[in-house]
């Protein structure tokens, strides 16, 4: 048996141990050994964004961090947006603007775009497009997925004092 | 992919000295980091491997050197080289060519020119990067081949391992980012 | 007949949501890559580094010590079984692991399994194959030299010549452009591209050996064809064999052939009993599954000078790779390319195709192409723009002066379409409003006098969709019907499946609204199914924008049987003959006594509890519908960029895209369609090119090399639409899906061109990089 380390991961809220290899990617734990396959691989050059999950708050591309790098450290995928039941606000959005088709990519383009909004709440449309610029989409051409940031940015106002 | 690099240096010593150690090919692929010559076929042949580290990727390459032209009155060598790798990635050829001139002052001038061509993985990924790698191998080249005409009997350092092409990759990078943002170039 | 339905019911022209959605926004999808099965091991494939080589051994000691390995297939292991060899969807055959030679990097050598995803690719590094290297055929003008390398030594023929192939009068072609005052020449490159999909191709082939059943999760645009396909040449029971096509991440056309690896995973999973999962990464996805385009094309128009076009003259050079696997209907080996005459009446027209064998990937039917449409619309409306440059004509002018008249559909072309409908000056019209056409260019000349570069395209394009008539058309044999089964439950709710399969063209919302249109049943009362061939009436698939035309045919026939059943019970509840009774989406009620009515739901109720005597209980039809006729859609794209002096950015300031494809079943769904196909048109444009180099290595074979537009390259895309409905479709719709990627690419090109076209540049070859634009800038002393 190859050398293994063991990790204790917090996958959306909930904690995960396991024994893994140095070389296992993030990825493939969060997928294979967490069981958790809402976060898609589409590429293997660090190109593409789909493996995008949120370390600690920050988004990262997971098929380029080793799980052992995340022991001890907090992930938020896909799976962990819903609150109590309730769609995120992005998720709502992104049904609303009609901002996905094949999906491939959703997980991914929520991670990035709930980063944005969290960094700036209210983003102009080319900080959007800049903002979701590590996440490529095929089937969208991108208008609607900026309508649906767009509209999770203003449901996501309601409520703030101004 | 085909990459030429053409390389000139100045050595102090005189022609004849350089020569001698450019006419001997086993003295010659000692200095190739990397390079080993396993055993001769004929006095024009030879067999031979050089294994390179790109990244964590190690391509080994078995295959033949031949000496094409080894010209005393010119001072000009040349060399032909062919190499698989055996577990699937590629092959590579190589011509050399080096030719010696004496300068003034009783030194030598050696100009190394070599047309390398690559074939497999590494012509995918590297293709960017295998005239900033040539280069880089070939610097080693021309350090060793100095280190050799100043202790012709000494083994160079490191002779026989694969090039830490980590290392290798570390420079080339950095000669690609130094020449991106107009820095001197290291050759 | 398409009366209105209500918001509720959602029938046609509703912009309803997607019923998909909710479990992809929560990461509930079930891609092929999320199938977990007890017991699954994983494979790995092994690929050649050569672009042609001979293979003198393959050792796989080393590779058999990992922890963990099973098994590793060879070419030699699998031809013991007859299995080395597979027929390809074109009349040809391509290796399933190499025997003998390899005929292009990256082709599929050997199929490592183990118990775990790393441990295969440790096997896969330490397979050790001997190659003795041959020489590389990459230019397909060098194909049919004397001294070519001959590619294919297992065809009878020793040539790298595939088929030649023609159509059109060419003696009359010939006549007309020696004897026309004006001609117009072009010579256009459709480069190799990809449609890279964002999930690559993948399988679990899972052999039961207790029951003898094969399941195969397969990313599949077309599953019951790939299991008549698999039952033939696998030599198992077609009824043994069940295909799943879960959730699709994208197809475009990638997910139509028959890959190695899926082959290597069934004979793995037969062998060793256990579920085996091939999924390849992107690297392979680039350099070994379908490509796209690669047709070195010429036209020539010959016109009068007042810009009257007589006669087109086409001659293309079809580059296919190693193997001819061009997945297109079996007598069309360019497949509809000859709609190259386009929008435009010519009287006479001739075209011809050679294609030929290199060391490349093989396939060559990808990336919402129609079959070819994409090349020929590229090609002709290059053409006419390079016409009107030369005539010094507005090049909407020009088309508008040679459109096809609205009177003259159903139109006849000189190459053989008899085009269903079309309202082409319709479509000119509104974009060159939309655009603003005349001020554009009032601000191009004054652009142009400051030394500013300042480009508009035009692409009118009209292509062909829906295949197709059984008496024409057919893959691999198999005719090109779809099919449709609706079955109503007693609670008015119903479960329809089609033999069509969405990647994302949102099937699951669009179909039910079809029959919501029909019988006025709520379209969200409606579950829809693909996919499954155990349960899925049969079907050729997704892709060629088929499935509107073919599939949403079947479901309105289907659901008009169970009309024509609900009528007979509706009579019989009320009381009163067939004859009596009128119907609007949702009821029948007694002509002229309105509120003598029974609901659809009071007839689904009825048909399981209170039938007329001696009628068959249940509410159900199928139907498999042959089209008696392809469908037109049609349209025209007007593209405005700025070309930046300095270092030749191209910057795509507007794009408005006036798309008809007849009646719309949902409105949203089809403006997303154009969004992502005006995308990808961007990308083969201006960004993407997989070539070869002299040594066979191959160029743009990952994500860092091959670009996909991010949402900073991509502009905001303004649609329009005209609605000219296909005379011949039961609800008059045509299809939409690929028109945007046949349509954008000529707009990019044609505005480029147009902005540097006072310099004198006629053509540039896609991609249009930066560095292209830069070059010719450099050459004309602009900077």
């Amino acid at each position: 048996m190859a050398n293994t380390h063991h990790i204790r991961v917090r996958l959306n809220g909930v904690e995960k141990e396991a024994d893994v290899e140095a070389r296992l990617l993030l990825i493939h734990f969060i997928r294979d050994v967490a069981g958790q396959t809402g976060t898609h691989l589409g590429c293997d050059t660090t190109s593409c964004g789909a493996c995008t999950v949120l370390l600690d708050g920050q988004p990262i591309k997971s098929c380029t961090f080793f799980a052992v790098q995340a022991d001890g450290r907090e992930i938020l995928t896909v799976e962990g947006l819903v609150n109590g039941g309730k769609l995120h606000p992005l998720q709502e959005g992104f049904h609303q603007e009609h901002g996905l088709q094949c999906g491939f990519c959703t997980p991914g383009m929520l991670m990035s775009s709930l980063a944005l909004l969290e960094r700036n709440p209210n983003p102009t449309e080319e900080e959007i497009r800049w903002g979701i610029s590590g996440n490529l989409c095929r089937c969208t051409g991108y208008q609607n997925i900026v309508k649906a940031v767009q509209h999770a940015a203003a449901k996501m106002h309601e409520g703030v004092p101004a | 992919m085909a990459v030429r690099i053409e390389k000139t240096f100045a050595v102090g010593d005189p022609i004849d000295k350089v020569w001698e150690l450019l006419s001997d090919p086993r003295k010659v692929v000692s200095c190739l980091p990397g390079a080993k010559i396993l055993e001769a076929v004929d006095d024009q042949t030879f067999k031979g491997a050089i294994s390179v580290k790109v990244g964590p990727s190690l391509t080994e390459y078995k295959g033949e050197v031949r000496i094409v032209r080894l010209d005393e009155q010119s001072h000009m060598l040349e060399l032909d080289g062919k190499g698989q790798d055996v577990r699937g990635k590629g092959g590579a050829s190589m011509k050399m060519t080096g030719t010696l001139e004496a300068i003034e002052g009783g030194g030598t001038r050696v100009t190394a020119v070599s047309e390398v061509n690559v074939v497999g993985i590494l012509a995918q990924f590297g293709g960017r990067m295998l005239t900033d790698v040539s280069d880089v191998i070939f610097k080693q080249f021309t350090e060793r081949f100095q280190e050799k005409l100043k202790c012709p009997e000494a083994e160079p350092q490191a002779a026989a391992g694969p090039v830490k092409a980590v290392r290798v990759v570390g420079s080339a990078l950095g000669q690609s980012i130094r020449r991106a943002f107009g820095g001197p170039d290291e050759s | 007949m398409n009366q209105p339905t209500s918001f509720e019911i959602g029938g046609m022209g509703h912009s309803v949501k997607r019923k998909e959605d909710g479990r992809f926004i929560q990461g509930k999808g079930n891609y092929v890559d999320d199938v977990h099965l007890p017991g699954m091991v994983f494979g790995q494939v092994v690929r050649s580094p050569y672009g042609h080589a001979r293979i003198k051994s393959i050792r796989i000691d080393e590779a058999i010590k990992v922890p963990g390995a099973l098994a590793v297939i060879t070419g030699a292991d699998l031809a013991a079984a007859g299995l080395a060899w597979m027929p390809t969807l074109f009349h040809d055959q391509q290796m399933v692991l190499a025997t003998g030679k390899v005929l292009f990097q990256a082709q599929e050598v050997a199929f490592c399994v183990a118990e775990g995803q790393y441990a295969a690719a440790d096997m896969a590094e330490l397979v050790e194959v001997e190659y003795e290297e041959l020489p590389v055929l990459v230019d397909p003008h060098k194909a049919l030299d004397p001294g070519a390398p001959i590619l294919r030594e297992d065809r009878a023929e020793k040539s790298n010549h595939i088929f030649h192939w023609e159509v059109g009068d060419r003696a009359a072609t010939q006549k007309e452009m020696q004897g026309s005052p004006v001609t117009a020449k072009v010579d256009a490159v459709f480069q190799r591209c990809h449609p890279a999909p964002l999930e690559t191709c993948g399988c679990v082939a899972d052999f039961n050996p207790v029951t003898s059943k094969l399941t195969i999760w397969l990313t599949s645009q077309a599953p019951h064809a790939h299991r008549t396909l698999f039952a033939i040449v696998g030599g198992i029971p077609e009824q043994n064999i069940r295909v799943i096509s879960p959730d699709i991440g994208g197809g475009f056309g990638n997910k139509v052939p028959i890959y190695p690896g899926y082959v290597c995973a069934v004979v793995a999973s037969l062998k060793l009993g256990r579920p085996v999962k091939w999924m390849e990464t992107r690297s392979e996805n680039l350099q070994s599954t379908g490509f796209a385009r690669d047709y070195h094309m010429t036209a020539e128009i010959a016109a009068e000078r007042d810009g009257t076009v007589k006669a087109l003259r086409v001659k293309t050079l079809a580059d296919h790779g190693a193997f001819n696997a061009a997945a297109q209907p079996s007598k069309f080996p360019a497949g509809l390319f000859s709609i190259c005459t386009g929008s435009y009446d010519f009287p006479k027209a001739f075209c011809e195709v050679d294609g030929v064998y290199t060391n490349k990937a093989p396939g060559g039917i990808a990336y919402r192409c129609s079959f070819r449409v994409t090349e020929a619309a590229y090609l002709i409306e290059r053409a006419m723009d390079v016409l009107a440059q030369q005539l010094k004509m507005d090049p909407a002018e020009l088309r508008l002066k040679n459109f096809i008249p609205p009177d003259k559909f159903p139109y006849q072309s000189p190459l053989g379409w008899t085009y269903d409908s079309g309202d082409y000056p319709a479509a000119m019209n509104l974009a060159l409003k939309m655009a603003g056409y005349e001020d554009l260019r009032k601000e191009q000349a004054e652009k142009r006098a400051k030394g500013e570069l300042m480009g508009i395209g035009i692409s009118s394009f009209t292509e062909v969709v829906g295949a197709g008539p059984g008496h024409t058309f057919d893959i691999a044999g198999i005719k090109m019907f779809d099919s449709c089964e609706i079955r109503i439950h007693p609670t008015g709710k119903a479960i329809a499946r089609l033999g069509t399969k969405s990647q994302g063209q949102g099937h699951e919302t669009t179909f039910p609204q079809i029959i919501a249109q029909e019988l006025g049943i709520p379209q969200s009362d409606i579950v829809l199914e693909e996919g499954d061939t155990d349960t899925a009436p049969y079907g050729l698939g997704t892709y060629a924008s088929r499935s509107t035309p073919v599939a949403g045919a079947a479901t309105a026939m289907a659901a008009r049987k169970i009309r024509d059943k609900a009528r007979k019970i509706a009579a019989h509840l009320l009381e009163v003959s067939e004859e009596d009774l009128e119907w609007e989406p949702g009821k029948f009620f007694v002509k002229g006594v309105p509120s003598k009515a029974k609901t659809i739901q009071d007839i689904a109720f009825a048909a399981y509890t209170n039938l007329p005597a001696g009628m068959e209980p249940g509410l159900e039809a199928v139907n498999y519908y042959d089209p008696p006729n392809l469908t037109f859609p049609f349209g025209t794209y007007i593209c405005v960029v700025d070309l930046d002096k300095g270092t030749g950015e191209i910057k795509v300031r507007r794009f408005i895209a006036v798309d008809d494809c007849g009646n719309i079943i949902n409105p949203m769904i089809v403006e997303g369609q154009i969004h992502g196909g005006l995308t990808e048109g961007l990308a083969i444009a201006l960004m993407q090119l997989i070539s070869y180099d002299e040594s066979g290595n191959v160029q743009g074979g990952n994500f860092m090399d091959y670009l996909v537009p991010t949402a900073v390259e991509t502009p905001n895309w303004e649609t329009g639409k005209t609605c000219t409905p296909s005379p011949h479709h039961p609800i008059g719709a045509k299809g939409v899906g690929e028109s945007p990627n046949v349509g954008s690419p000529a707009a990019f090109v044609n505005a480029v061109v147009d902005a540097l076209s006072h310099l004198g540049v006629t053509h540039i070859d896609m991609p249009i990089t930066s560095w292209k634009v830069w070059q010719i800038l450099q050459e004309k002393g602009i900077s």
